[in-house]
């Protein structure tokens, strides 16, 4: 394995650069913390150690301790750590710029030669000698984008080059220069230095073999007590490099030292390597160099040509690094949320299912008290695609009870309510994709005059797109009437609905029941002529016959009316004790889980608590319910079942069929018209039918009484 | 008289740098196919010498050599022809007494570290990995290589979950196996020792033990001998 053969050039693998990523959290860190936009040069250290393995070579390593503190007290030099065996400690400088532009206007080679000076005069001053890690000294320029968190930079190891190059008599492992004695002598030595807190990191020593085979390791400045003996001299250096046939790059300033200070031309050299701490003598080289001493040097004139610049992948561009998957904080969140959803699934939830979480996209119409906390619940279980629909402002009154707004969006008037809440989810969890619509619900009993109608129908449609383009709709809205257009729009799509509503002191959670059509066609209103074809998939039942579920509205015996005009102040006013509507906000949002993991989506049936009626409580999350109410008097909460009836006004298919033959001008006539719907759907019969009995109706019962609806 | 069977599996501060310190005594003795384990101090508060010292094992910069280089080119491809160009001006990078070395063997690094979790009172394990210019490996990568950590593997079993968390003392992400089983099954792993050790010994070998299956999932084994040696 002996490369023997004069002439031939002395070639060095090239010092490999290895940065951490704790290295640029720093820089960042010091970036937005202290330097700001200064971009002087900051001078910082980089580790090696001796190749430790006989496979891969050892790198330039910077870490975090290689810069300078970020914390306020620290000093502008990084702390110097000195008796650790795997970090030799050696000097370097960072020039990091602003822009990439200037990054790439940075005068490399002035650079390059600036730090090859500092080498040369190392070497002539002496300092070299005393402080021998200086020989190594580097380079190393940057660009950190920290909006993007990549890092791109670019390593010189200044070289100073001889010239003509240094060529290669004799290079071999060194357990075949030694001789058995010799071998086991220096190993010893070696491993004495190497385990000695004072010289561990002093990459550069010299090792002389008397007559006796005992081997003596000197510092470099004890030179001269080595050449008295007339031993045999090696110019020993730690060796990053793996390779059998060739040395390490810290060689080559060595070298430089050598011929310049001691005017030696023929220069036996050992690569020190180890292998699992230990002096490794057959990875170890020993070799034979020859030099010849340029001209000037020995004088000191004009520092030599520098080379050093590292390539990447041969190719002779800078490197770069993204860190963004663990630097942003917006990606950090993002996993975060999602790690902590996947405990769940793993801990105790084995069928959750993230994915249709993660995709299903939320219509909450209201984004008063109900809709805040069904937005903060929905983004708990990691729904990300929320849109907020609201005509209301945000008052004074409004963040004690309505968690997504805080005191500076009511100031100059509020802002909207919709476009607060959607900033405020983005402050939360900035990865949420929530969007704001301001707009008001058109309802029944509130006619509009001719002028208005336009822009009536015009939301009516743009209601109708939203209910459309979203899967599931909650009615958190703050009176009955504004529910039912949502209502029918909804049943006419089958889309999964949630209906939540406040009493004083209580509250009912809802899922509505699917729509009477069980067809999952949309048929626009507008463009269906076809009655018939209507006509074929109507029916009142589910396909398996059973009844479905009912909506809001199903329970009524009267039509939705203006329940806002003509009524007393506190009977305006929504009033509720404040615990409830963080409770129904969270059921509302637990019953939507529920749905999406039940089998039959909307058209599951509908489990009582309590129930041995063989109901599927084998599902992981618990029973299905249609309805919660709750009350906070009795701290009582029920399941109910209500099923669809045949005179809904907003479920029935009548009424379905109807908005679906007439569309918007049908709508219009329900809004203008207060009795319209009750003569449809055939309540007005059913009234009079009531009313024709004999009996003693209490007077207070009264439609106008509710103001509150239950 | 603490014994087996009311013991809940977990394990002081104390008794963890204790055997911390007795893990990786006997892990370089016996183990020939990795580097030492060496004890990080974290000292809470460094002015004062306490003898309550904080700190984690450490072994790092295991090296796992890639097979396949096509896909490495692939994803550095970031604005390099752009670089080139704005670099043409570059003469001298190298002269005839550089080696120019043609095989880019890309390498990936892994560090190790166990942390004593004062939550769940056991040794967690911690674990990330890059490539030799420093880029971390995502999870999915990293289950490429170390396939007895992929998530369909450690989803079978109930006890072990890899998540991502902020290191407790290097304030960055790293990934670990979740800790909140490790009681359970420490205890179960005592119980069923057919050599029914006394608890003090148990105490003594509990990092032993808790390595050789948490190890296992990194694809970190423990040589025989070592197990067998107590």
């Amino acid at each position: 394995m002996a490369k023997e053969g004069s002439g031939s050039i002395l070639q060095f693998a090239p010092f490999q650069s290895s940065v951490d990523e704790g290295f640029w959290h720093r820089l960042s860190s010091l970036k937005l913390n202290k330097f700001g936009i200064d971009d002087s040069p900051i001078p910082i250290s980089g580790f090696y150690a001796p190749c430790s393995h006989p496979q891969v070579s050892n790198h330039l390593t910077l870490l975090a301790e290689s810069l300078p503190s970020d914390s306020n007290e620290g000093s502008a030099m990084p702390a110097i750590i000195r008796g650790n065996r795997n970090r030799c400690s050696v000097p370097g400088i960072l020039y990091n710029t602003n822009t990439m532009e200037s990054f790439h206007a940075l005068d490399k080679q002035g650079l390059l030669k600036a730090e090859a000076k500092k080498i040369w005069e190392d070497i002539h001053s002496g300092k070299a000698v005393e402080d021998c890690a200086v020989l190594s000294r580097f380079l190393l320029i940057s660009f950190a984008d920290l909006k993007k968190w990549s890092f791109h930079y670019w390593f010189a190891f200044p070289a100073l080059a001889l010239d003509p190059s240094a060529t290669l008599v004799d290079l071999r492992p060194a357990s075949q220069w030694f001789t058995l004695e010799e071998a086991e002598s220096v190993s010893a030595e070696c491993n004495e230095w190497r385990n000695s807190s004072e010289t561990a990191d002093v990459p550069f020593f010299l090792v002389s073999i008397g007559s006796d085979s005992r081997a003596t390791i000197r510092h470099l400045k004890d030179l001269e007590a080595c050449q008295l003996d007339g031993q045999k001299l090696l110019f020993a250096f730690y060796d990053p490099c793996h390779l059998p046939i060739n040395p390490g790059w810290p060689l080559r300033n060595f070298l430089a030292l050598i011929c310049s200070r001691w005017n030696l031309k023929t220069v036996r050299f050992l690569c020190y390597r180890e292998n699992r701490g230990f002096a490794d003598l057959s990875l170890s080289l020993v070799g034979e160099a020859l030099i010849t001493v340029p001209q000037g040097w020995r004088e000191h004139q004009s520092v030599p040509n520098a080379v050093g610049w590292e390539l990447n992948k041969g190719r002779k561009i800078p490197r770069c690094i993204n860190l963004a998957k663990s630097m942003d904080p917006t990606r950090l969140a993002i996993s975060a949320a999602d790690l902590n959803l996947k405990l769940m699934r793993w801990r105790a939830l084995p069928s959750l299912n993230l994915d249709i979480l993660f995709s299903i996209k939320c219509l909450l119409l209201g984004a008063g008290t109900l809709g805040c906390q069904v937005a903060r619940m929905l983004m708990a279980w990691g729904v990300r695609k929320i849109t907020l629909l609201d005509n209301g402002r945000v008052a004074m009154s409004n963040p004690l009870r309505q968690s997504l707004y805080t005191l500076d969006d009511c100031l100059n008037g509020g802002d909207f309510k919709s476009t607060a809440a959607v900033r405020s989810l983005q402050r939360i969890f900035p990865a949420v994709e929530a969007e704001g619509v301001v707009m008001a619900i058109p309802m029944p009993g509130h006619p509009v005059s001719s002028q208005e109608e336009k822009s009536v129908l015009e939301d009516c449609r743009r209601l109708n797109y939203l209910i459309d383009s979203h899967d599931v709709i909650f009615l958190l809205t703050d009176t009955r009437e504004s529910r039912w257009l949502p209502a029918l729009l909804c049943a006419n799509t089958n889309k999964i609905t949630i209906t939540s509503a406040l009493g004083f002191d209580s509250f009912l959670v809802m899922r509505h029941g699917p729509g009477p059509f069980n067809s999952t066609r949309c048929l626009k209103a507008e463009t269906s002529n076809s009655l018939s074809a209507v006509m074929d998939s109507l029916t009142l039942t589910n396909t398996d016959g059973r009844h479905r579920l009912g909506c809001y509205f199903c329970n009524d015996v009267v039509a939705p009316t203006d329940s806002t005009s003509n009524r007393t102040l506190d009977q305006q006013c929504t009033v509720t004790r404040p615990g409830l509507a963080p409770i129904a906000s969270a059921l509302a949002v637990e019953l939507l889980v529920g749905i999406l993991h039940h089998p039959h989506g909307i058209f599951a049936e509908a489990e009582i608590a309590n129930s041995h009626s063989g109901g599927n409580s084998e599902l992981p999350l618990g029973i299905l319910p249609h309805q919660i109410r709750g009350s906070l008097p009795h701290f009582q909460q029920m399941t109910l079942v209500g099923h669809s009836s045949n005179s809904c006004t907003a479920c029935c298919s009548t009424v379905v069929s109807e908005y679906r033959k007439r569309g918007m001008q049908f709508i219009l006539q329900a809004i203008n018209h207060p009795t319209y719907l009750e003569d449809l759907t055939g309540l007005t019969e059913l009234m009079r039918s009531a009313n024709s009995f004999q009996l003693d109706w209490d007077d207070e019962i009264d439609a106008d009484d509710e103001c509150i609806e239950l | 008289m603490m014994d087996l069977l009311h013991w809940d599996g977990t394990l002081s501060a104390k008794d963890f740098r204790i055997g911390a310190v007795a893990f990786a005594q006997k892990w370089e003795s016996l183990n020939f196919a990795f580097p030492p384990w060496v004890w990080v101090p974290c000292p809470k508060h460094p002015w004062l010498a306490s003898p309550e010292e904080e700190g984690y094992l450490s072994m790092e910069k295991i090296c796992i050599s890639r097979l396949n280089e096509e896909d490495i080119d692939q994803t550095t491809q970031i604005d390099t022809d752009e670089e080139e160009a704005s670099c043409s001006g570059n003469k001298d990078v190298i002269d005839d007494a550089t080696l120019v070395q043609r095989n880019h063997h890309e390498l990936h690094y892994y560090d190790f570290h166990i942390v004593y979790s004062n939550t769940f009172r056991v040794p967690v394990l911690y674990l990330r990995a890059y490539c030799s210019d420093g880029q971390p490996l995502q999870l999915d990568e990293i289950e490429k290589e170390l396939p007895t950590c992929s998530s369909k593997e450690l989803s079978k079993s109930k006890w072990t979950f890899i998540t991502q968390e902020e290191h407790p003392h290097l304030k960055r992400p790293w990934y670990k196996l979740h800790p909140c089983g490790t009681g359970e099954w420490m205890k179960l792993l005592f119980l069923n020792d057919t050599a029914q050790p006394k608890f003090e010994v148990v105490l003594e070998l509990y990092l032993l033990s808790w390595f050789s299956v948490v190890g296992q999932v990194v694809g970190l084994r423990i040589p025989f001998k070592m197990l067998n040696d107590r």
